[in-house]
């Protein structure tokens, strides 16, 4: 590794602080706006802490409509929809990766890449006439299983490239050793990429859980709403409340950081893993 | 390893609890005997759901035994969620059903026409003419109950003015302009105009347009009553220069891009004095600028001496494929007599749709509702007219309409040019 | 016992089972209905009408289609670059550790875990031209005299949610780059060095290609990601002013919820579709000459 200079560590410093200010700025704005109330939002020239900071935007959020409950529903279901995903992706992931016809394989891994061509819109009509039509609408956990539909491909597509960079050698050893395939997957390969899948299930949940169209369309129950359609429910004809608004974002944030921060250790060491051994 | 069996496990038990959770929610609040309907609204917001569902434990609490599962969707997509339920025959009873739906669902053949129920209604007779009007919509056949109207008006900041010197309000669409333009530019934050630029602008800029012309088709605004485009002639073809006027002298560049928050936040900021709104907007303005500070005229005539208004409304219908269309009717009839209504709409800001609400509660005719209660009976001034509301172009046309209007505000069209693109969207 | 052939394809069923019945099948009917006369105005006359809905869509002087279509790939390519370049510098200004390193990732990623209705709302509030903190900013700073509508300017408007979709792309870029810089072998830069190569030509001969299946992967799905991606505009601008910011995906959000024409709103979607599988074909084609896989 190449010695820095000074100069060279201050401007590598400046561009870091750069960065986190890009970064940091609008959510700090939004959260200034959240605790500022109605009238003060409306005033320029803008003050960059409110006069009167107040959590009545809070309050007012959590007293129309049972935002607690859509809270627990998006976790349950971000939370269960993502897990299967993984569990799913490991399995698909492993198997497209240590197959071994080059041309199914090359047509497998496209027929994936392809899923991600598609705009959701095309998907929603015949997704609510077919579910309906069979009494499956309105239900969270059949929205969940079409949740872990939309994200499989992706992370299968993540899952494969986790196990490209694990030699077959070592299942290979595991099999001379008496193992099945699946139980050398279980034993010997998934302990290895517990960080991939780390990074996988944290992909997986933060699209579950930010997911607005397909909640808004496959569910109609009052207590089965999501964060996502709860806050869009803030945007009526006249317009958008934006103390409240802000607030929404704040709290619906809470847990996609929580996950991301937790995870994401996991995810640059998943991302990494591997390509060091391997 | 250990740890690996501890995540799955942990993983499928937070999972299998979570599932029976939700499961253990599913199930149907009605006993037996017991009426259960679900009702579907469309112009959502969280205040209006909430009244609603004020109104829901009334109705529940003089029907006991009977229970109604609200469904409030987000606005922005409710209409078209109620589309696709109520092509797939979804369990719904009662349904809220726009202006811009009731054609389409008509053609459907998903509503059901409520004459039958609406004959033996007590409070039919004293329905407002525009009620009437409405509910018959299509076909000339009542295949809803309005719940209210949306009338546009004049919202002044009587305040603002005041400093400028001006303490007479504009009595025509001439003054207003003159006094924004007047006012604009008197230091570098004042403008005239709360603009709209964009979500259906239309409504706002061809009240303000086609209020020169004498000779509107009052059933639809697009035509004159030579069955010409309304726009095809030179009093339109002025009206519209005069917009565009407008917008360059006293509307702030941004205001393209103006929806309903922008308008009114330039209005509650005092920005522009001037706003052409809804009365829903009244209580916004109330908790964020004051009552004291602003009032509400009519709609300024234009050179024809008279306001064109269009009324926007929703209201209730019922599904044809419901059985349980009597009960449904009941609860129809409930929320859209005169007293609930009334209470409802004093609520949520739009006018009532029954004539005793104006007679017997002073608050419809009072304060600045008195403007659109002047709205409402001066019919020599004010006429109400229609979109063309079952024309299979019009809900392509608000698009159609703000490409060219905005084309032409940031100068890349000519006046005339804009009036040829509007003419060959209706093929006039 | 169960070959090893049989065990992988018994592996794969349970994602195509899920991709065939909630992704394939339904992208097969939707992409029925582009042929279809399928407007929820009036469903009676239901009927297919062969390409009718692609040259309406593609003709009709209303809708500006050549406009929409240049818009997408200004909206593609601009933001692609930019997230992928600032991505990368932020990516390559992490890979030594530093004092907080953690701590700092967290905060200068978090972009990635919001939504996209939620980035949309924020840029625009932090846009608007009446009381938006970067019109604020601007004026503090005396670069400005008066508040800009970014957002209704039709030169402004494509740069400005462009920009918030960088911000909102920074993060992704910047951790897969940062997982696969910190993946490269210190023993090729050490052997670099020894040859004689500057930074430059280090992050040219060294870096880059070693990164590369991540650098092809991630750009292609990104690309894909961001044409399929109508919410920012959506929330910010809708399509304005005067088409500016319409593209594809925003577009066929218009002719479904607001005008109904569900089989427009199909052609539009299969159009999109039938580009980014073409795009994405040849990309790989063009890749995979050289690598073995992606």
């Amino acid at each position: 590794m190449i010695k820095k200079s000074l100069p060279e560590r201050i401007l590598r410093t400046l561009a870091l602080l750069l960065f986190l200010l890009l970064a940091i700025g609008p959510l700090y704005w939004i959260f200034v706006t959240s605790i500022k109330g109605p009238k003060e939002i409306y005033t320029w020239p803008l003050r960059y802490w409110p006069e009167n900071p107040t959590l009545e935007s809070y309050r007012k959020l959590f007293s129309f409509s049972s935002f607690g409950r859509y809270f627990l529903n998006s976790i349950t279901i971000s939370l269960c929809a993502s897990f299967a995903a993984m569990m799913v992706s490991v399995s698909s992931g492993f198997a497209l990766s240590r197959y071994k016809v080059k041309k199914v394989k090359g047509r497998l891994l496209l027929s994936l890449y392809f899923t991600q061509t598609i705009p959701t819109f095309i998907l929603m009509v015949p997704l609510f006439t077919t579910l309906s039509k069979m009494g499956l609408i309105d239900s969270l956990p059949m929205l969940g299983i079409v949740y872990v539909a939309t994200v499989v491909a992706f992370s299968t597509i993540m899952a494969k490239s986790f196990f490209d960079r694990i030699p077959a050698s070592l299942e290979e050893a595991a099999m001379i050793d008496g193992c099945s395939t699946m139980q050398s997957l279980f034993h010997v390969i998934l302990p290895v990429t517990l960080p991939g899948m780390a990074a996988i299930f944290s992909f997986a949940f933060i699209n579950i859980w930010n997911e607005l169209f397909l909640a808004v369309m496959l569910l109609f129950s009052d207590e089965k709403m999501t964060v996502p359609v709860a806050l869009n429910s803030f945007i009526s004809k006249a317009g958008i409340s934006w103390d409240v608004m802000s607030a929404g974002i704040i709290i619906a944030l809470l847990p996609t950081m929580l996950v991301f921060g937790i995870g994401q250790k996991y995810i640059v060491a998943g991302l990494t893993e591997g390509s060091v051994k391997g | 390893m250990a740890k690996m069996n501890k995540v799955f496990m942990l993983g499928l038990i937070f999972c299998v609890a979570g599932f029976s959770l939700f499961a253990g929610g599913q199930q149907d609040a009605a006993g037996d005997g017991a009426v259960s309907l679900t009702f579907f609204e469309t112009m959502t917001s969280p205040g209006r759901t909430a009244t609603i569902q004020g109104i829901i434990d009334d109705y529940k609490a003089a029907n006991p035994g009977a229970e109604i599962n609200l469904i409030s969707p987000p606005y922005e997509q409710a209409d078209n969620k109620l589309t696709l339920m109520l092509t797939s025959n979804q369990d719904l009873d009662v349904v809220e059903v726009r202006d811009h739906t009731i054609k389409q669902f008509v053609n459907n053949g998903k509503l059901m026409d409520l004459s039958g129920y609406l004959k033996d209604w007590d409070e039919a007779g004293d329905l407002l003419p525009l009620a009437n009007s409405a509910a018959r919509t299509v076909d000339n056949t009542p295949y809803l109950i309005p719940q209210f109207f949306f009338v546009k008006a004049l919202f002044v900041r009587t305040d603002i003015l005041k400093q400028y010197g001006y303490d007479t309000m504009p009595a025509t669409m001439e003054e207003m302009y003159e006094m924004a333009i007047a006012i604009s530019g008197e230091n570098a934050a004042q403008f005239g105009f709360g603009f709209r630029g964009k979500g259906s602008s239309f409504k706002i800029s061809d009240v303000m347009i086609l209020s020169d012309l004498d000779n509107i088709d009052p059933a639809n605004v697009y035509k004159t009553s030579d069955g010409k485009f309304s726009f095809n002639n030179d009093v339109a073809r002025e009206a519209v220069a005069n917009y565009v006027d407008l917008f360059r002298n006293a509307v702030p560049s941004d205001g393209i891009n103006w929806g309903f928050n922008e308008q009114v936040n330039a209005f509650i900021s005092g920005t522009t004095p001037f706003l052409i709104q809804d009365p829903d907007t009244v209580a916004l303005v109330n908790e964020q600028l004051g009552e004291e500070n602003y009032t509400v005229i009519p709609i300024p005539v234009g050179k024809s001496g008279r306001s064109y208004l269009d009324y926007g409304f929703a209201g209730l219908g019922i599904p044809s494929y419901t059985k349980k269309a009597d009960e449904a009717w009941d609860f129809i009839s409930y929320m859209t007599g005169a007293e609930k209504n009334a209470e409802f709409c004093k609520a949520y800001g739009p006018l009532p749709i029954h004539g005793a609400s104006y007679a017997s509660d002073p608050y419809f005719s009072s304060g600045v509702y008195k403007a659109w209660e002047t709205t409402m009976s001066d019919t020599d001034t004010y006429s109400f007219i229609k979109y063309p509301l079952d024309s299979p172009k019009y809900p392509g046309w608000a698009q159609v309409q703000e490409q060219y209007m905005q084309s032409l505000l940031i100068g890349e069209i000519t006046v005339d040019e804009a009036i040829a693109k509007w003419s060959g969207y209706w093929e006039y | 016992m169960i070959s090893e052939r049989n065990t992988h394809r018994f592996m794969l069923v349970p994602a195509a089972l899920l991709l065939i019945l909630f992704i394939y099948l339904p992208v097969l009917k939707g992409a029925t209905m582009a042929f279809q006369s399928y407007n929820m105005f009036d469903l009676s006359n239901l009927h297919f009408n062969g390409f009718e809905n692609f040259i309406n869509v593609i003709t009709n002087p209303d809708i500006r289609f050549l406009q929409i279509l240049g818009n997408t790939l200004v909206w593609v390519v601009g933001s692609l670059a930019l997230q992928f370049l600032l991505g990368f510098l932020l990516a390559m200004l992490m890979k030594d550790p530093f004092k907080g390193r953690g701590l700092y990732s967290g905060l200068v990623f978090y972009a990635w875990a919001l939504s996209g209705f939620a980035i949309g709302l924020t840029w625009a509030w932090l846009f608007n031209g009446q009381f938006g903190l970067v019109n604020d900013i601007f004026i503090r700073s005396g670069i400005l005299k008066e508040p800009v509508g970014f957002l209704s300017s039709p030169r402004l408007a494509m740069i400005s949610v462009i920009i918030a979709n960088v911000w909102y792309g920074i993060p992704f870029f910047g951790i897969m780059l940062l997982a696969a810089l910190q993946s490269v072998p210190g023993e090729l830069y050490e052997a670099a060095t020894i040859d004689g190569a500057g930074r430059f030509h280090q992050l040219f001969s060294v870096t880059i290609p070693y990164i590369r299946p991540t650098i092809i992967s991630t750009t292609l799905l990104r690309t894909m990601w961001i044409i399929n991606f109508p919410d920012i505009i959506y929330a910010m601008t809708n399509g304005g002013p005067v088409n500016r910011t319409n593209i594809l995906a925003t577009q066929m959000i218009n002719k479904i919820f607001k005008e109904y024409d569900y089989g427009q709103g199909a052609a539009i979607g299969v159009i999109i579709m039938v580009l980014l599988f073409a795009y994405a074909s040849f990309y790989l084609k063009m890749s995979s000459r050289k690598e073995g896989d992606v």
